[in-house]
Protein backbone atom coordinates (compact mmCIF):
# COMPACT_ATOMS: atom_id res chain seq x y z
CA UNK A 1 0.00 0.00 0.00
CA UNK A 2 1.50 3.20 -1.07
CA UNK A 3 0.48 6.56 0.24
CA UNK A 4 0.98 9.15 -2.36
CA UNK A 5 -0.17 12.53 -0.96
CA UNK A 6 -1.18 15.05 -3.36
CA UNK A 7 1.15 12.82 -5.84
CA UNK A 8 4.08 12.57 -3.78
CA UNK A 9 5.05 8.68 -3.22
CA UNK A 10 5.97 9.01 0.47
CA UNK A 11 6.20 5.06 0.60
CA UNK A 12 9.98 3.31 1.72
CA UNK A 13 11.40 0.22 2.25
CA UNK A 14 13.08 -1.05 5.66
CA UNK A 15 14.41 -4.54 6.47
CA UNK A 16 11.65 -6.05 3.52
CA UNK A 17 9.15 -4.34 4.98
CA UNK A 18 6.94 -1.39 2.67
CA UNK A 19 5.91 2.00 5.04
CA UNK A 20 3.99 3.76 3.61
CA UNK A 21 5.58 7.14 5.23
CA UNK A 22 9.00 7.33 6.33
CA UNK A 23 7.77 7.98 9.65
CA UNK A 24 7.51 5.59 12.66
CA UNK A 25 6.48 5.98 16.59
CA UNK A 26 9.61 6.55 18.60
CA UNK A 27 9.34 3.48 21.08
CA UNK A 28 6.90 4.94 24.24
CA UNK A 29 5.86 8.18 22.96
CA UNK A 30 2.40 6.92 21.50
CA UNK A 31 -0.18 5.29 24.13
CA UNK A 32 -3.40 3.47 22.98
CA UNK A 33 -4.96 6.74 24.09
CA UNK A 34 -3.24 8.89 21.59
CA UNK A 35 -3.90 6.46 18.51
CA UNK A 36 -7.07 8.46 17.06
CA UNK A 37 -5.08 11.27 16.53
CA UNK A 38 -2.35 9.89 13.91
CA UNK A 39 -4.48 8.16 11.81
CA UNK A 40 -2.88 8.51 7.65
CA UNK A 41 0.86 9.79 9.73
CA UNK A 42 2.91 6.43 10.90
CA UNK A 43 4.23 3.72 8.12
CA UNK A 44 4.67 1.21 11.18
CA UNK A 45 3.55 0.96 14.91
CA UNK A 46 5.60 0.94 17.08
CA UNK A 47 4.09 1.09 20.66
CA UNK A 48 6.18 1.19 24.18
CA UNK A 49 9.51 -0.89 24.73
CA UNK A 50 7.89 -4.61 26.20
CA UNK A 51 9.39 -6.97 28.88
CA UNK A 52 9.38 -10.37 29.89
CA UNK A 53 7.46 -9.59 32.69
CA UNK A 54 5.65 -6.09 34.09
CA UNK A 55 7.97 -3.74 35.88
CA UNK A 56 6.43 -0.89 37.70
CA UNK A 57 8.71 2.06 36.77
CA UNK A 58 10.32 4.82 38.61
CA UNK A 59 9.01 6.83 41.19
CA UNK A 60 8.27 10.43 40.34
CA UNK A 61 9.55 13.04 39.68
CA UNK A 62 9.98 11.15 35.97
CA UNK A 63 10.21 14.02 33.37
CA UNK A 64 11.78 17.23 33.42
CA UNK A 65 11.95 20.17 31.12
CA UNK A 66 15.25 21.43 29.37
CA UNK A 67 16.33 24.11 27.28
CA UNK A 68 14.58 23.05 23.82
CA UNK A 69 13.76 19.10 25.44
CA UNK A 70 13.08 17.21 27.91
CA UNK A 71 14.56 14.82 30.27
CA UNK A 72 12.56 11.70 31.07
CA UNK A 73 13.43 8.89 33.83
CA UNK A 74 9.92 6.44 33.27
CA UNK A 75 12.11 3.16 34.22
CA UNK A 76 10.51 1.31 31.26
CA UNK A 77 7.03 0.99 33.30
CA UNK A 78 5.01 -1.94 31.40
CA UNK A 79 2.82 -4.52 32.12
CA UNK A 80 4.93 -6.97 30.29
CA UNK A 81 4.87 -9.15 27.03
CA UNK A 82 2.11 -11.37 27.93
CA UNK A 83 -0.57 -8.57 28.67
CA UNK A 84 1.27 -6.69 25.96
CA UNK A 85 0.41 -9.41 23.24
CA UNK A 86 -3.04 -9.53 24.36
CA UNK A 87 -3.66 -5.37 24.12
CA UNK A 88 -1.65 -5.40 21.01
CA UNK A 89 -4.82 -5.44 18.43
CA UNK A 90 -5.41 -2.17 19.84
CA UNK A 91 -2.23 -1.21 17.81
CA UNK A 92 -3.45 -2.58 14.20
CA UNK A 93 -4.12 0.22 12.59
CA UNK A 94 -3.69 -2.20 9.34
CA UNK A 95 0.11 -1.43 9.65
CA UNK A 96 3.50 -3.01 9.88
CA UNK A 97 3.71 -3.59 14.20
CA UNK A 98 7.56 -3.28 15.45
CA UNK A 99 7.84 -4.58 18.84
CA UNK A 100 10.15 -2.57 21.07
CA UNK A 101 11.81 -5.35 23.48
CA UNK A 102 13.99 -4.90 26.30
CA UNK A 103 15.43 -7.24 29.33
CA UNK A 104 17.57 -7.33 31.97
CA UNK A 105 20.23 -10.30 30.69
CA UNK A 106 20.85 -11.35 27.23
CA UNK A 107 18.94 -14.42 28.16
CA UNK A 108 16.14 -12.06 28.92
CA UNK A 109 16.25 -10.78 25.25
CA UNK A 110 16.43 -13.77 23.53
CA UNK A 111 13.65 -14.94 25.01
CA UNK A 112 11.21 -12.31 24.44
CA UNK A 113 12.60 -12.83 20.66
CA UNK A 114 11.55 -16.44 20.85
CA UNK A 115 8.13 -15.21 22.21
CA UNK A 116 7.00 -13.21 19.35
CA UNK A 117 8.84 -14.81 17.12
CA UNK A 118 5.46 -17.07 16.72
CA UNK A 119 2.98 -13.73 16.48
CA UNK A 120 2.28 -13.12 12.99
CA UNK A 121 0.71 -9.84 13.82
CA UNK A 122 4.29 -8.55 14.41
CA UNK A 123 6.63 -7.52 11.54
CA UNK A 124 10.03 -6.78 13.44
CA UNK A 125 11.46 -6.36 16.71
CA UNK A 126 13.55 -3.18 18.15
CA UNK A 127 16.17 -4.08 20.69
CA UNK A 128 15.86 -0.96 23.31
CA UNK A 129 20.26 -1.42 24.04
CA UNK A 130 19.77 1.24 26.58
CA UNK A 131 18.58 -0.74 28.92
CA UNK A 132 21.21 -1.58 32.15
CA UNK A 133 22.48 -5.09 31.57
CA UNK A 134 22.39 -6.64 35.49
CA UNK A 135 25.18 -8.80 34.19
CA UNK A 136 27.67 -6.14 33.58
CA UNK A 137 26.99 -4.53 36.90
CA UNK A 138 24.15 -2.18 35.40
CA UNK A 139 25.94 -0.95 32.01
CA UNK A 140 23.93 -0.78 29.26
CA UNK A 141 24.02 -3.34 26.97
CA UNK A 142 24.92 -0.74 24.27
CA UNK A 143 27.99 0.15 26.57
CA UNK A 144 30.23 -1.33 24.02
CA UNK A 145 30.97 -3.09 20.85
CA UNK A 146 31.49 -6.68 22.97
CA UNK A 147 27.97 -7.13 24.77
CA UNK A 148 25.86 -5.10 21.79
CA UNK A 149 27.27 -8.12 19.78
CA UNK A 150 26.43 -11.06 22.28
CA UNK A 151 22.96 -9.65 22.84
CA UNK A 152 22.24 -9.40 18.84
CA UNK A 153 23.29 -12.68 18.28
CA UNK A 154 21.48 -13.95 21.10
CA UNK A 155 18.49 -11.84 18.84
CA UNK A 156 19.01 -13.50 15.67
CA UNK A 157 19.39 -16.95 16.92
CA UNK A 158 15.93 -17.25 18.69
CA UNK A 159 13.72 -15.35 15.85
CA UNK A 160 15.38 -16.12 12.80
CA UNK A 161 12.36 -15.02 10.83
CA UNK A 162 12.14 -11.47 12.13
CA UNK A 163 13.59 -8.67 11.10
CA UNK A 164 16.01 -7.37 13.84
CA UNK A 165 16.60 -3.66 14.56
CA UNK A 166 18.90 -2.62 17.16
CA UNK A 167 18.57 0.93 19.22
CA UNK A 168 21.89 2.55 20.12
CA UNK A 169 22.52 5.68 21.66
CA UNK A 170 24.96 7.79 21.07
CA UNK A 171 28.22 6.86 22.93
CA UNK A 172 30.31 4.49 20.70
CA UNK A 173 27.56 4.53 17.92
CA UNK A 174 29.75 3.98 15.21
CA UNK A 175 31.73 0.95 16.94
CA UNK A 176 28.51 -0.31 18.45
CA UNK A 177 26.99 0.01 15.12
CA UNK A 178 29.29 -2.33 13.49
CA UNK A 179 28.87 -4.87 16.10
CA UNK A 180 25.14 -4.90 15.77
CA UNK A 181 25.04 -5.43 11.94
CA UNK A 182 27.90 -8.18 11.88
CA UNK A 183 25.70 -9.91 14.88
CA UNK A 184 23.11 -10.44 12.21
CA UNK A 185 21.39 -7.08 12.63
CA UNK A 186 18.62 -6.18 10.15
CA UNK A 187 19.40 -2.60 10.74
CA UNK A 188 19.68 0.48 12.97
CA UNK A 189 18.16 2.67 15.07
CA UNK A 190 20.15 5.78 15.95
CA UNK A 191 19.72 6.94 18.12
CA UNK A 192 18.19 6.88 22.09
CA UNK A 193 17.93 9.60 24.33
CA UNK A 194 21.38 11.03 25.82
CA UNK A 195 21.94 10.66 29.19
CA UNK A 196 21.03 13.83 31.40
CA UNK A 197 20.41 15.70 34.44
CA UNK A 198 18.64 18.37 35.79
CA UNK A 199 18.83 19.80 39.57
CA UNK A 200 16.11 21.47 41.30
CA UNK A 201 18.78 24.48 42.87
CA UNK A 202 16.37 25.32 45.60
CA UNK A 203 15.81 22.01 46.74
CA UNK A 204 19.38 20.86 46.07
CA UNK A 205 17.95 17.93 45.09
CA UNK A 206 18.35 15.87 41.63
CA UNK A 207 15.54 16.50 39.93
CA UNK A 208 15.36 13.90 37.27
CA UNK A 209 18.29 11.68 35.97
CA UNK A 210 17.61 10.03 32.63
CA UNK A 211 17.59 10.98 28.94
CA UNK A 212 17.39 14.00 27.32
CA UNK A 213 15.17 14.13 23.99
CA UNK A 214 13.52 16.73 21.98
CA UNK A 215 14.86 19.18 19.47
CA UNK A 216 17.85 20.07 21.88
CA UNK A 217 19.91 16.77 20.52
CA UNK A 218 19.00 16.74 16.64
CA UNK A 219 22.35 17.72 15.61
CA UNK A 220 23.66 14.76 18.10
CA UNK A 221 21.30 12.20 16.27
CA UNK A 222 21.86 13.79 12.91
CA UNK A 223 25.63 13.28 12.54
CA UNK A 224 25.38 9.63 14.72
CA UNK A 225 22.89 8.96 11.52
CA UNK A 226 25.50 10.37 8.97
CA UNK A 227 28.56 8.32 11.03
CA UNK A 228 27.01 4.90 11.20
CA UNK A 229 24.99 5.10 7.92
CA UNK A 230 28.52 5.47 6.36
CA UNK A 231 30.23 2.10 7.75
CA UNK A 232 27.25 -0.28 7.73
CA UNK A 233 25.10 -1.67 4.72
CA UNK A 234 22.20 -2.10 6.87
CA UNK A 235 19.30 0.25 6.84
CA UNK A 236 19.33 3.49 9.45
CA UNK A 237 15.77 4.31 11.64
CA UNK A 238 17.18 7.93 12.91
CA UNK A 239 15.80 9.02 15.54
CA UNK A 240 16.29 12.01 17.96
CA UNK A 241 14.82 15.60 18.00
CA UNK A 242 12.62 15.43 14.69
CA UNK A 243 10.16 18.03 15.11
CA UNK A 244 9.09 19.25 11.38
CA UNK A 245 9.25 17.79 7.56
CA UNK A 246 12.43 19.49 7.16
CA UNK A 247 14.00 17.41 10.12
CA UNK A 248 12.87 14.73 8.52
CA UNK A 249 14.15 15.16 4.78
CA UNK A 250 17.59 15.85 7.07
CA UNK A 251 17.61 12.85 8.46
CA UNK A 252 16.81 11.22 5.17
CA UNK A 253 19.49 13.18 3.67
CA UNK A 254 21.66 11.95 6.06
CA UNK A 255 21.36 8.46 5.77
CA UNK A 256 18.30 6.89 7.45
CA UNK A 257 15.65 4.88 5.48
CA UNK A 258 13.15 5.50 8.31
CA UNK A 259 12.54 8.36 10.77
CA UNK A 260 10.93 8.40 14.26
CA UNK A 261 9.14 10.64 15.76
CA UNK A 262 9.03 10.93 19.75
CA UNK A 263 8.90 14.01 22.19
CA UNK A 264 7.81 16.60 19.06
CA UNK A 265 4.42 14.26 19.27
CA UNK A 266 3.46 15.49 22.27
CA UNK A 267 3.46 19.10 20.97
CA UNK A 268 2.93 18.87 17.42
CA UNK A 269 0.24 17.62 15.52
CA UNK A 270 2.16 14.81 13.64
CA UNK A 271 0.10 15.28 10.62
CA UNK A 272 2.27 18.20 10.26
CA UNK A 273 5.25 16.81 10.50
CA UNK A 274 3.77 14.51 7.29
CA UNK A 275 2.47 17.21 5.61
CA UNK A 276 5.83 19.57 5.46
CA UNK A 277 7.67 16.82 4.58
CA UNK A 278 5.37 15.79 1.82
CA UNK A 279 5.67 19.92 0.65
CA UNK A 280 9.79 19.07 0.83
CA UNK A 281 9.14 16.39 -1.57
CA UNK A 282 7.01 18.17 -3.67
CA UNK A 283 9.29 21.06 -4.03
CA UNK A 284 12.39 19.41 -5.11
CA UNK A 285 10.23 16.81 -7.20
CA UNK A 286 11.66 13.35 -5.49
CA UNK A 287 10.27 10.99 -3.71
CA UNK A 288 10.60 9.55 -0.37
CA UNK A 289 12.87 6.59 -1.34
CA UNK A 290 15.13 8.60 -3.38
CA UNK A 291 16.17 10.98 -0.06
CA UNK A 292 18.14 8.49 1.53
CA UNK A 293 21.54 9.09 1.68
CA UNK A 294 21.39 11.44 -1.03
CA UNK A 295 23.85 13.68 0.62
CA UNK A 296 26.56 11.73 -0.04
CA UNK A 297 26.04 11.21 -3.90
CA UNK A 298 26.17 14.92 -4.22
CA UNK A 299 28.68 15.54 -1.81
CA UNK A 300 31.93 13.62 -0.84
CA UNK A 301 31.69 11.93 2.15
CA UNK A 302 34.02 14.29 4.42
CA UNK A 303 34.36 13.02 8.14
CA UNK A 304 35.73 16.28 9.18
CA UNK A 305 34.59 18.21 12.79
CA UNK A 306 35.94 18.32 15.93
CA UNK A 307 36.99 14.65 16.94
CA UNK B 1 -8.03 18.00 20.61
CA UNK B 2 -6.22 20.61 19.49
CA UNK B 3 -6.65 24.11 19.09
CA UNK B 4 -3.75 26.03 17.55
CA UNK B 5 -3.76 30.07 17.44
CA UNK B 6 -6.37 30.89 20.51
CA UNK B 7 -6.46 34.22 21.55
CA UNK B 8 -6.00 35.18 24.88
CA UNK B 9 -8.80 37.75 25.34
CA UNK B 10 -7.56 39.21 28.65
CA UNK B 11 -5.20 38.72 32.21
CA UNK B 12 -6.18 40.01 35.02
CA UNK B 13 -3.05 39.71 37.85
CA UNK B 14 -4.44 38.46 41.23
CA UNK B 15 -1.05 39.23 43.76
CA UNK B 16 1.55 36.51 42.52
CA UNK B 17 -0.85 34.55 40.07
CA UNK B 18 -2.18 35.66 36.90
CA UNK B 19 -5.80 34.62 35.46
CA UNK B 20 -6.07 34.75 31.59
CA UNK B 21 -9.21 34.20 29.93
CA UNK B 22 -9.39 32.59 26.73
CA UNK B 23 -12.74 31.71 24.21
CA UNK B 24 -13.41 28.10 24.10
CA UNK B 25 -17.01 26.28 23.81
CA UNK B 26 -17.24 22.68 24.66
CA UNK B 27 -18.03 20.45 27.52
CA UNK B 28 -15.46 20.43 30.76
CA UNK B 29 -16.02 18.60 33.90
CA UNK B 30 -14.22 20.63 36.52
CA UNK B 31 -11.12 19.03 37.59
CA UNK B 32 -10.25 18.61 33.92
CA UNK B 33 -7.44 20.36 32.74
CA UNK B 34 -5.71 21.34 29.23
CA UNK B 35 -1.96 21.61 27.95
CA UNK B 36 -1.10 25.35 26.77
CA UNK B 37 1.78 26.60 25.82
CA UNK B 38 2.87 29.93 23.39
CA UNK B 39 1.70 29.67 20.36
CA UNK B 40 3.67 29.82 17.50
CA UNK B 41 5.61 27.01 16.60
CA UNK B 42 8.41 27.13 15.29
CA UNK B 43 9.14 30.55 17.08
CA UNK B 44 8.33 28.49 20.70
CA UNK B 45 10.72 25.39 20.54
CA UNK B 46 12.32 26.41 23.82
CA UNK B 47 10.72 25.60 25.95
CA UNK B 48 9.28 22.64 24.29
CA UNK B 49 6.76 21.09 25.91
CA UNK B 50 3.50 22.45 26.84
CA UNK B 51 2.17 23.15 30.94
CA UNK B 52 -0.73 21.52 32.01
CA UNK B 53 -3.26 23.41 34.22
CA UNK B 54 -6.47 23.12 35.58
CA UNK B 55 -9.76 24.80 33.84
CA UNK B 56 -10.03 27.66 36.49
CA UNK B 57 -13.44 28.46 34.95
CA UNK B 58 -16.06 28.35 32.11
CA UNK B 59 -19.36 29.53 31.70
CA UNK B 60 -19.78 27.91 28.01
CA UNK B 61 -17.87 30.88 26.23
CA UNK B 62 -15.31 32.14 28.28
CA UNK B 63 -12.15 29.57 29.70
CA UNK B 64 -9.99 30.79 32.14
CA UNK B 65 -6.72 29.16 33.60
CA UNK B 66 -4.83 30.56 36.55
CA UNK B 67 -1.14 30.44 36.99
CA UNK B 68 2.06 31.48 38.43
CA UNK B 69 5.23 32.49 36.66
CA UNK B 70 7.87 29.66 37.35
CA UNK B 71 9.93 29.53 34.73
CA UNK B 72 9.77 30.14 30.68
CA UNK B 73 6.61 28.80 29.81
CA UNK B 74 4.83 30.33 32.20
CA UNK B 75 6.29 33.47 31.93
CA UNK B 76 6.29 33.18 27.73
CA UNK B 77 2.12 32.58 28.83
CA UNK B 78 2.06 35.49 30.15
CA UNK B 79 3.03 37.95 27.23
CA UNK B 80 1.51 35.37 24.59
CA UNK B 81 -1.05 36.93 22.53
CA UNK B 82 -1.90 33.53 21.29
CA UNK B 83 -1.67 29.84 23.12
CA UNK B 84 -2.10 25.91 21.35
CA UNK B 85 -4.36 24.48 23.74
CA UNK B 86 -5.50 21.10 23.92
CA UNK B 87 -8.66 20.50 26.04
CA UNK B 88 -10.39 19.33 27.76
CA UNK B 89 -8.12 16.24 29.10
CA UNK B 90 -8.10 14.33 32.16
CA UNK B 91 -10.70 12.99 34.52
CA UNK B 92 -12.61 15.45 36.68
CA UNK B 93 -14.50 15.54 39.93
CA UNK B 94 -18.03 13.32 40.50
CA UNK B 95 -20.31 15.60 41.94
CA UNK B 96 -22.83 13.22 43.88
CA UNK B 97 -26.00 15.65 45.52
CA UNK B 98 -27.69 13.89 47.95
CA UNK B 99 -24.16 13.21 50.35
CA UNK B 100 -24.91 15.95 52.58
CA UNK B 101 -22.24 19.37 52.78
CA UNK B 102 -18.91 19.49 50.82
CA UNK B 103 -15.43 20.67 51.35
CA UNK B 104 -13.68 22.34 49.13
CA UNK B 105 -9.89 22.85 49.96
CA UNK B 106 -6.90 24.17 47.78
CA UNK B 107 -3.25 24.83 48.04
CA UNK B 108 -1.67 27.84 46.83
CA UNK B 109 -1.88 27.33 42.96
CA UNK B 110 -3.96 23.73 43.63
CA UNK B 111 -7.36 26.65 44.05
CA UNK B 112 -7.45 26.68 40.34
CA UNK B 113 -10.21 23.61 39.70
CA UNK B 114 -11.88 24.97 43.14
CA UNK B 115 -13.13 27.37 41.03
CA UNK B 116 -15.77 25.76 38.42
CA UNK B 117 -16.26 22.82 40.89
CA UNK B 118 -18.16 25.63 42.72
CA UNK B 119 -20.09 26.53 39.67
CA UNK B 120 -21.02 23.35 39.05
CA UNK B 121 -21.50 22.55 42.66
CA UNK B 122 -24.10 25.08 42.82
CA UNK B 123 -25.92 23.82 39.52
CA UNK B 124 -26.24 20.64 41.45
CA UNK B 125 -27.09 21.99 45.08
CA UNK B 126 -25.02 21.02 46.87
CA UNK B 127 -24.21 23.01 50.10
CA UNK B 128 -20.35 23.58 50.19
CA UNK B 129 -17.42 25.17 52.34
CA UNK B 130 -14.25 26.02 50.63
CA UNK B 131 -11.11 26.32 52.68
CA UNK B 132 -8.08 27.87 50.96
CA UNK B 133 -4.21 28.06 52.23
CA UNK B 134 -1.24 29.93 50.76
CA UNK B 135 2.41 30.80 51.65
CA UNK B 136 1.05 34.28 51.77
CA UNK B 137 -0.70 37.28 51.66
CA UNK B 138 0.23 38.01 48.28
CA UNK B 139 -0.64 34.85 47.08
CA UNK B 140 -3.41 34.63 49.24
CA UNK B 141 -4.90 38.05 46.83
CA UNK B 142 -6.50 35.28 44.51
CA UNK B 143 -9.06 34.37 47.50
CA UNK B 144 -11.13 37.07 46.74
CA UNK B 145 -12.75 35.28 43.92
CA UNK B 146 -14.01 33.00 46.18
CA UNK B 147 -16.05 34.90 48.53
CA UNK B 148 -17.72 33.33 51.61
CA UNK B 149 -13.93 31.62 52.33
CA UNK B 150 -11.55 30.77 55.21
CA UNK B 151 -7.98 31.43 54.24
CA UNK B 152 -5.16 30.28 56.07
CA UNK B 153 -1.21 31.53 55.43
CA UNK B 154 2.18 29.62 56.10
CA UNK B 155 3.72 32.69 57.49
CA UNK B 156 0.38 34.23 59.14
CA UNK B 157 -0.19 37.29 56.71
CA UNK B 158 -3.29 36.57 56.19
CA UNK B 159 -6.18 34.29 57.73
CA UNK B 160 -5.24 31.78 60.27
CA UNK B 161 -1.48 30.82 60.66
CA UNK B 162 -0.89 27.75 59.23
CA UNK B 163 -1.87 25.17 56.32
CA UNK B 164 -5.13 24.81 54.74
CA UNK B 165 -6.18 22.28 57.38
CA UNK B 166 -5.73 25.46 59.73
CA UNK B 167 -8.65 27.31 58.05
CA UNK B 168 -10.60 24.23 58.82
CA UNK B 169 -12.61 22.57 62.26
CA UNK B 170 -13.19 19.34 61.34
CA UNK B 171 -13.38 17.43 58.03
CA UNK B 172 -15.33 14.52 59.48
CA UNK B 173 -18.69 16.07 59.06
CA UNK B 174 -18.95 16.80 55.58
CA UNK B 175 -20.29 14.13 53.31
CA UNK B 176 -17.84 14.97 50.28
CA UNK B 177 -14.34 16.50 50.30
CA UNK B 178 -12.99 18.11 47.29
CA UNK B 179 -9.09 18.63 47.23
CA UNK B 180 -5.93 20.06 44.98
CA UNK B 181 -2.50 21.27 45.84
CA UNK B 182 1.18 19.70 46.52
CA UNK B 183 0.47 16.13 47.40
CA UNK B 184 1.55 16.72 50.91
CA UNK B 185 -1.02 18.32 51.55
CA UNK B 186 -3.38 15.67 49.41
CA UNK B 187 -2.20 13.24 51.81
CA UNK B 188 -2.63 15.39 55.12
CA UNK B 189 -6.14 16.16 53.53
CA UNK B 190 -6.75 12.43 52.77
CA UNK B 191 -6.19 11.73 56.65
CA UNK B 192 -8.21 14.42 58.06
CA UNK B 193 -11.31 13.33 55.94
CA UNK B 194 -11.31 9.71 57.45
CA UNK B 195 -12.95 7.58 55.85
CA UNK B 196 -16.56 8.35 55.95
CA UNK B 197 -16.66 10.57 53.47
CA UNK B 198 -16.32 10.88 49.03
CA UNK B 199 -12.90 12.21 49.06
CA UNK B 200 -11.12 13.14 45.62
CA UNK B 201 -7.97 14.68 45.13
CA UNK B 202 -6.51 16.47 42.34
CA UNK B 203 -3.00 16.07 41.96
CA UNK B 204 -0.17 18.32 40.31
CA UNK B 205 2.29 16.55 38.51
CA UNK B 206 5.23 17.58 36.22
CA UNK B 207 3.82 16.21 32.97
CA UNK B 208 5.45 15.59 29.39
CA UNK B 209 2.51 14.87 26.82
CA UNK B 210 -0.85 15.23 28.62
CA UNK B 211 -2.36 12.02 26.55
CA UNK B 212 -1.38 9.01 28.38
CA UNK B 213 1.64 8.46 25.90
CA UNK B 214 4.52 9.09 28.13
CA UNK B 215 3.76 7.68 31.53
CA UNK B 216 5.77 10.86 33.05
CA UNK B 217 2.86 12.17 35.78
CA UNK B 218 2.35 9.02 37.56
CA UNK B 219 1.22 8.40 40.71
CA UNK B 220 1.28 5.79 43.38
CA UNK B 221 -1.13 3.57 44.37
CA UNK B 222 -2.75 1.15 46.63
CA UNK B 223 -1.63 -2.33 45.59
CA UNK B 224 1.87 -1.15 44.20
CA UNK B 225 2.71 0.39 41.08
CA UNK B 226 1.83 4.06 39.42
CA UNK B 227 -0.91 5.07 37.40
CA UNK B 228 -0.98 8.29 35.10
CA UNK B 229 -2.39 11.34 36.16
CA UNK B 230 -2.98 12.70 32.79
CA UNK B 231 -5.34 10.04 31.53
CA UNK B 232 -6.94 8.06 34.78
CA UNK B 233 -6.53 11.49 37.01
CA UNK B 234 -5.59 14.02 37.49
CA UNK B 235 -8.52 13.87 40.27
CA UNK B 236 -8.21 10.48 41.69
CA UNK B 237 -10.58 8.76 44.69
CA UNK B 238 -8.58 9.51 47.72
CA UNK B 239 -8.13 5.23 48.49
CA UNK B 240 -6.56 4.70 45.24
CA UNK B 241 -3.41 6.43 46.11
CA UNK B 242 -0.64 5.50 48.65
CA UNK B 243 0.28 8.22 50.35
Amino acid sequence: MREKKSGVDLAVELCGITLRTPLIPASGTLSREALGEVEGVYGAMLPKTTTPVAKAGNPPPRVAETPAGMVNSIGLQNPGVERFLQDLDAFDLGLPIIVSVAGDTVADFGWLCERLAGEDRISAVELNLSCPNVECGGLAFCAGPASVEEVVAACRAAAPNKPILAKLTNEGVVENARAAESAGADGLTIMNTIPALTIDASARKVLVRGGLSGPAIKPVALRAVYDVSGVVEVPVVGSGGVVSGTDVAEFMLAGATAVQVGTASFVRDPHEILDEFTSYLRENGCIAAELTGALRSVHPTVMGGID
Amino acid sequence: MKFQGVRVEDREVLGSYTLLHYRWRGTVEPGQFVMARMAGYPTTLDPFLARPFSFYDHDGEIASLLFEVRGRGTALLDLAPAMEVTAPLGKGFRIEPGLGRAALLGGGIGVAPLKILRRHLDAAGVPHDVFLGFADAESAVVAREFPGTKVATMDGSAGAHGTVLDATETLQDYGAVYACGPNPMLAAVKLAAGENSLCQLSVEERMGCGNGSCNGCVVPVHGGGYIRSCVEGPVFPAEMLAW
